[in-house]
């Protein structure tokens, strides 16, 4: 019968010899990797993963930092990782997104000002943060965007999400912001769809 | 208005409302059209079927459209070399540079009318105007 | 009653959407008949009025729908030989793509987490004896684990109704269980003493990583029940105890895409499964 059983190991072998925050800037990926798993726990960890977040290029470790500090949710963890949201890299910037989204309670305080961001890529980015049914008036939030954002591009983001969560009060937001942009084809094309889909929910007669 | 009967594009956007406008503008031109939210989902439904044609955004969870295009680029096979025309909000010198360098064959910057989708897509599909 | 065309095929996408964001699931066309009759069946359940009135309550939550939801999909009952395409996908093609790059006379692990009742890791087991040719020049480590200790310990019982046993052809139940009385059978003590059963939460990596690595690790309907920041928790764990080069393949109707992009996507004939890349970067 080749079907074999072992028993387990005795002892499980530490994940990282040395202290984590240390080997953070370890040469060996693998070691920056398991450090990263277990940084958190660490005083100084968090902060120090943010850091690591800055200069670190394999993105295996990129991706274990990230979720370490995602799996933390809290504030200094959303601190650790914000300002990433401005990188031009693509890969961190949308890896930072998706690490804000896994921690919608943490980020809630923060989103008003990302929304208001001088950087139209963050206020872009942003929308989609405000998806999370946890995050309490993300609604009206975005209603205020359409009122004043200068973008299209952003408010097109904007529209997304209210199709998704707008109710009856964001109709009037709605049109205006068409409105204020007359000759992009694709907000016109949104805000209809929007409108559509807000009107056929239970909630959605004014 | 060029027709593109039988044509497969592969449109990868993470928000709905930009796939669903592109999708009908396509469909109108005679294109079969299928979807992907992200980088990682593209690749995948790529091993499934593949396409005459990805329309590739840049900002999309798990995996950005300029790492699935480095990494389709990459692979061996007929679907390294789908024509690909990324969507982006950037018109900056360094967002196109990028674009091209990891393989993209066409830039647009959003908002994108209908027409110039489908324009650029009968270019890229080699369709006759 | 609700009629099936009730649900639209704009309310369809939205709700295919919504749910491949959310847990992951993904649904094709092709499943539309089939997702429709079970959200018909949860719309009646929650005296929703009309799809629209259930979205609501499916994107709130509320009274825990979304769990439910999946449930109604995954079908808790489980039995052997199920997704039986999967098991034809390790033999034909995941072990020959090991061991031809491991070499033979090595020991091959194999992982079944969930296990519930046990009957996955005992069809892999009966799988391999009947369908693996190679399998005398191996030596086969099946782990069955899960975070419910009480199905755990059923598992290790091995005591099978009629309701599990119902896709196995008769000779390979006579041939590897014995009854025990007239509704119940007993698996082959050699067979069920060979299958190591441990408790599993696939969050914690205290309990993950003393299991080694294992050369393809079966993780199905799980990972769609967990939040966002779990879901990378676990992902990052079994990509841990996966040998460089191994496989991990999920339930039908999951996709890594929506998880992690530590694996890579690979197709063998209609199954999707994920690699975890080999030490020099490539698959």
């Amino acid at each position: 019968m080749p079907l074999i059983r072992k028993d387990p190991p005795d002892a499980i072998s530490p994940e990282s010899p040395g202290p984590a925050i240390a080997d953070l800037a370890s040469a060996s990926a693998d070691r920056r990797w398991a450090a990263a798993r277990t940084a958190a726990s660490e005083p100084g960890g968090i902060a120090a993963l943010g850091r690591a977040l800055a200069v670190e290029a394999n993105p295996r470790v990129r991706e274990a930092i990230l979720t370490a500090l995602a799996r933390r949710g809290s504030a200094e963890a959303v601190d650790a990782v914000l300002p990433h949201l401005r990188s031009d890299d693509a890969g961190l910037r949308t890896a930072v997104l998706d690490t804000l989204r896994a921690m919608p309670l943490a980020l809630a305080p923060y989103l008003a000002g990302l929304l208001r961001d001088r950087d139209a890529d963050v206020r872009l980015l942003a929308c989609d943060l405000a998806r999370d049914p946890a995050i309490a008036g993300a609604a009206d939030l975005l209603c205020d965007l359409l009122a004043r954002d200068p973008s299209a591009n952003v408010c097109a983001a904007a529209v997304e999400v209210l199709a998704e969560i707008g109710e009856a009060a964001a109709l009037p937001a709605l049109a205006h912001c068409a409105t204020r942009f007359p000759v992009d084809p694709f907000l016109a094309f949104a805000v209809e769809m929007a409108t559509q889909r807000i009107l056929s929910q239970p909630l959605g007669r004014p | 208005m060029p027709d593109a009967t039988g044509m497969r594009v592969l449109v990868i956007d993470d928000a709905a409302l930009v796939r669903l406008y592109y999708r009908e503008a396509l469909e109108r031109a005679g294109y079969a059209v299928d979807e992907a939210l992200n980088g990682l989902e593209a690749l995948e439904k790529l091993l499934v079927a593949p396409a005459d044609l990805l329309i590739v955004d840049i900002n999309m969870p798990q995996m950005d459209g300029l790492t699935f295009l480095r990494a389709l680029r990459g692979q061996d096979g007929p679907n390294a070399s789908i024509p690909a025309l990324v969507t982006s909000t950037e018109a900056g010198p360094q967002d196109l540079a990028a674009a091209r360098s990891a393989g993209a064959n066409f830039y647009l910057v959003k908002p994108i009318s209908r027409k110039a989708l489908v324009e650029h897509a009968a270019l890229l599909c080699g369709i006759p105007a | 009653m609700i009629e099936p065309q009730a649900v639209t095929a704009e309310e369809f996408r939205r709700l295919c959407e919504f749910l491949y964001r959310r847990t992951g699931l993904v649904f094709t066309e092709t499943k539309r008949y089939y997702v429709e009759r079970r959200v018909i069946d949860r719309i009646e359940a929650t005296g929703a009025r009309s799809f629209a009135d259930y979205f609501v309550l499916l994107r709130g939550d509320v009274r825990g729908e979304i769990e439910q939801f999946i449930n109604a999909f995954t079908v808790n009952e489980t039995y052997f030989y199920r997704e039986d395409h999967q098991l034809r996908c390790l033999t034909s093609d995941l072990l020959p793509e090991r061991t031809r790059l491991n070499g033979r006379g090595r020991t091959i692990r194999i992982w079944s987490v969930p296990c519930a009742t046990g009957e996955e890791p005992y069809s892999i087991a009966i799988w391999l004896l009947e369908n693996w040719p190679e399998v005398d020049g191996y030596d086969v480590e099946i782990v069955g684990s899960d975070i419910d200790t009480r199905a755990l310990q059923a598992a290790a019982a091995g005591v099978f109704g009629q309701r599990a046993l119902m896709r196995l052809p008769d000779d390979l139940v006579a041939k590897y269980f014995v009854p025990l009385d007239q509704d119940r059978w007993t698996i082959l003590d050699d067979l069920r003493s060979s299958i190591r059963f441990t408790p599993v939460n696939l969050v914690d990596s205290g309990d993950t990583r003393p299991h080694g690595q294992f050369d393809v690790i079966f993780c199905r309907n799980v990972l769609i029940y967990f939040d966002d920041a779990s879901r990378r928790v676990a992902a990052e764990n079994l990509y841990e105890t996966l040998a460089p080069g191994g496989f991990i393949c999920l339930g039908h109707t999951e996709s890594m895409s929506r998880i992690s992009p530590l694996f890579e996507a690979r197709r063998f004939g209609d199954a999707i499964v994920y690699q975890r890349p080999r030490e020099d970067g490539h698959a």
